[in-house]
């Protein structure tokens, strides 16, 4: 079980034990999608028709009240939609990922990233349903786009889960303690999605000299692996991987760092 | 074989009260107007004091004590549920815990299904899962149930179930925390044979309870835990006159 060695040792016996329970979380993230569509008529189906619906619906108000050409827009509204969807819903339920598997954590010692990996898993499975929508509408409407470049968008998938999951293990830490955390965080993510280019085109944010909030946003650029492939069929530049590359850094950083001092005593606040 | 111990020197565990105090707004104001004093105060719970215990291969260990004396936080300290405060805990060995036995089940699934999600949780893989599915399925004994969800089963056939996907699975250090003491009269007898079968499979068994004669005929050392405090280690039969002793019952 466990020996005191040095803290990489440590690092790779908590990375092991993950490997080594994946049969586990797998089987929780497949258990939330079944149990999220159980009876109902639709069902998995739901994950496609609600942001096609949502779309058409703000495209028709968008596009009159900004002037915008609706078939060329509605897709980048799809893309910013979905991929938000997958932030929202994985951070604030992540937040109390610890807080929803307490019988799990209080039976059994499993590193409890495999926790927010298991909500990270979940809402990334919803999103790439989504996302045939958004392939559908793009192949529909705008067929010229694709191209090898569309390769680059799988990219998306990988890149925002690694995002994604070392920041919601940092909110569940926080949130196991302080249960304030996911009604604070459904604030702070309105905030968010009013500064970053999700459903306004990145245009509006450099014509009104606020750029800054586009190119130093990571949301910007883990939509741009998406959408320069899909919308204009471009591939993705250097800049938008790296920024990607760092924001995963920084929060897999962050999440080492509380957690080194917070996982064991998490327990306690179940 | 490995060599399986555990070895706890000075061990101390602390519950930090600012997990159960109240930190609302609410709490704040209403504790502005109210006079001094007049709420309790709570503090941080000392659980387990300066705890030294080494225990070798082969040992059976008993924990006796009146309730809330640590035993339970003793066996989730040693299979590293809880973190302690200061001391070291050394424990080599795969840990196999059976407390808190019917938490953990998923409502909506079949029994059939929460057999294969128990056995991931405790650390199993589907295809183990598939090969003992039958011999659980039979050992619960709950007839036609084991393919209905959870939700429709009585509390004992829960607890039927849930004891006999727990117990297929051994493991070198086997920590029991009063597992025995639920369903009917032929299933304790068929559970009790069981748990022994588990028990002598284990090479080293601490196991938590009440029951003085399950201690006499199982443990061949017996810890007294009074308050946080190792009162007594030795034989059963001196360490349940000890136990008597401390808590003024006659045993």
């Amino acid at each position: 079980m466990r020996t005191n060695g040095s803290q990489t040792s440590e690092m790779t016996a908590y990375f092991l034990g993950i490997y080594e329970s994946r049969y586990f979380w797998t089987h929780l993230a497949f258990a939330d999608l079944r149990s999220k569509w159980r009876r109902s008529f639709l069902g998995v189906a739901w994950s496609i028709v609600q942001p096609l619906g949502m779309t058409m619906l703000l495209a028709l108000v968008f596009g009159r009240i900004f002037h915008q050409d609706i078939v060329a827009y509605a897709p980048y509204i799809l893309s910013g939609m979905i991929t938000w969807d997958f932030f929202t819903t994985t951070l604030t339920g992540g937040s109390l990922s610890f807080v929803q598997a307490d019988a799990y954590i209080k039976q059994y010692r499993h590193p409890l990233a495999i926790y927010t990996l298991r909500t990270t898993l979940t809402n990334l499975m919803v999103w790439m349903m989504a996302s045939l929508s958004l392939i559908g509408w793009v192949l529909v409407v705008r067929p010229q786009s694709f191209g090898w470049s569309w390769l680059a968008a799988i990219l998306v998938f990988p890149f925002a889960a690694l995002i994604v999951w070392p920041l919601a293990t940092c909110l569940a830490y926080v949130g196991a303690r302080f249960r304030d955390l996911p009604h604070a965080l459904g604030l702070i993510m309105q905030a968010m999605w009013f500064v970053s280019p999700i459903y306004f085109d990145a245009k509006l944010f450099r014509d009104g000299g606020i750029g800054a909030l586009v190119d130093y946003n990571p949301i910007y650029h883990l939509l741009e692996l998406l959408r320069a492939p899909l919308l204009r069929g471009q591939w993705p530049t250097a800049a938008n991987v790296a920024m990607c590359g760092i924001t995963i850094v920084v929060f897999s950083a962050l999440a080492v760092l509380i957690g080194r001092r917070t996982e064991r005593k998490v327990i306690f606040y179940l | 074989m490995t060599r399986n111990w555990i070895r706890l020197d000075n061990v101390n565990l602390h519950y930090s009260a600012v997990a159960f105090k109240e930190r609302s707004l609410k709490a704040m104001l209403a504790g502005a107007f109210a006079a001094p004093n007049a709420k309790p105060v709570v503090h941080d719970i000392h659980a387990l004091k300066n705890i030294s215990v080494e225990i070798a291969p082969g040992e059976r260990v008993g924990l006796l004590g009146h309730n809330g004396a640590g035993k339970s936080t003793f066996l989730k300290m040693v299979a590293g549920l809880y973190p302690i405060s200061s001391g070291s805990r050394q424990v080599e060995g795969t840990v196999r815990s059976l407390f808190d036995l019917s938490l953990g089940f998923e409502p909506d699934a079949t029994g059939r299904e929460n057999i294969l999600y128990r056995g991931l949780l405790l650390g199993q893989t589907p295809k183990f899962m598939r090969s003992v599915e039958e011999q659980i399925v039979a050992f619960a004994d709950i007839g036609e149930f084991i393919d209905y969800p959870i939700k429709t089963y009585s509390a004992g056939m829960q607890v039927r179930l849930a004891f006999a996907i727990s117990t297929m699975v051994g493991g070198d250090i086997l920590l029991l925390d009063e597992v025995i003491g639920a369903g009917d009269v032929t299933f304790m007898r068929r559970a009790k044979a069981r748990i022994t079968k588990l028990i002598e499979a284990s090479e080293i068994l601490i196991l938590a309870t009440h029951d003085f004669d399950s201690l006499r005929d199982i443990c061949d050392r017996v810890i007294v835990l009074h308050h946080g405090e190792v009162k007594f280690d030795g034989a059963a039969g001196a360490a349940i006159k000890e136990y008597g002793r401390l808590t003024g019952v006659n045993a």
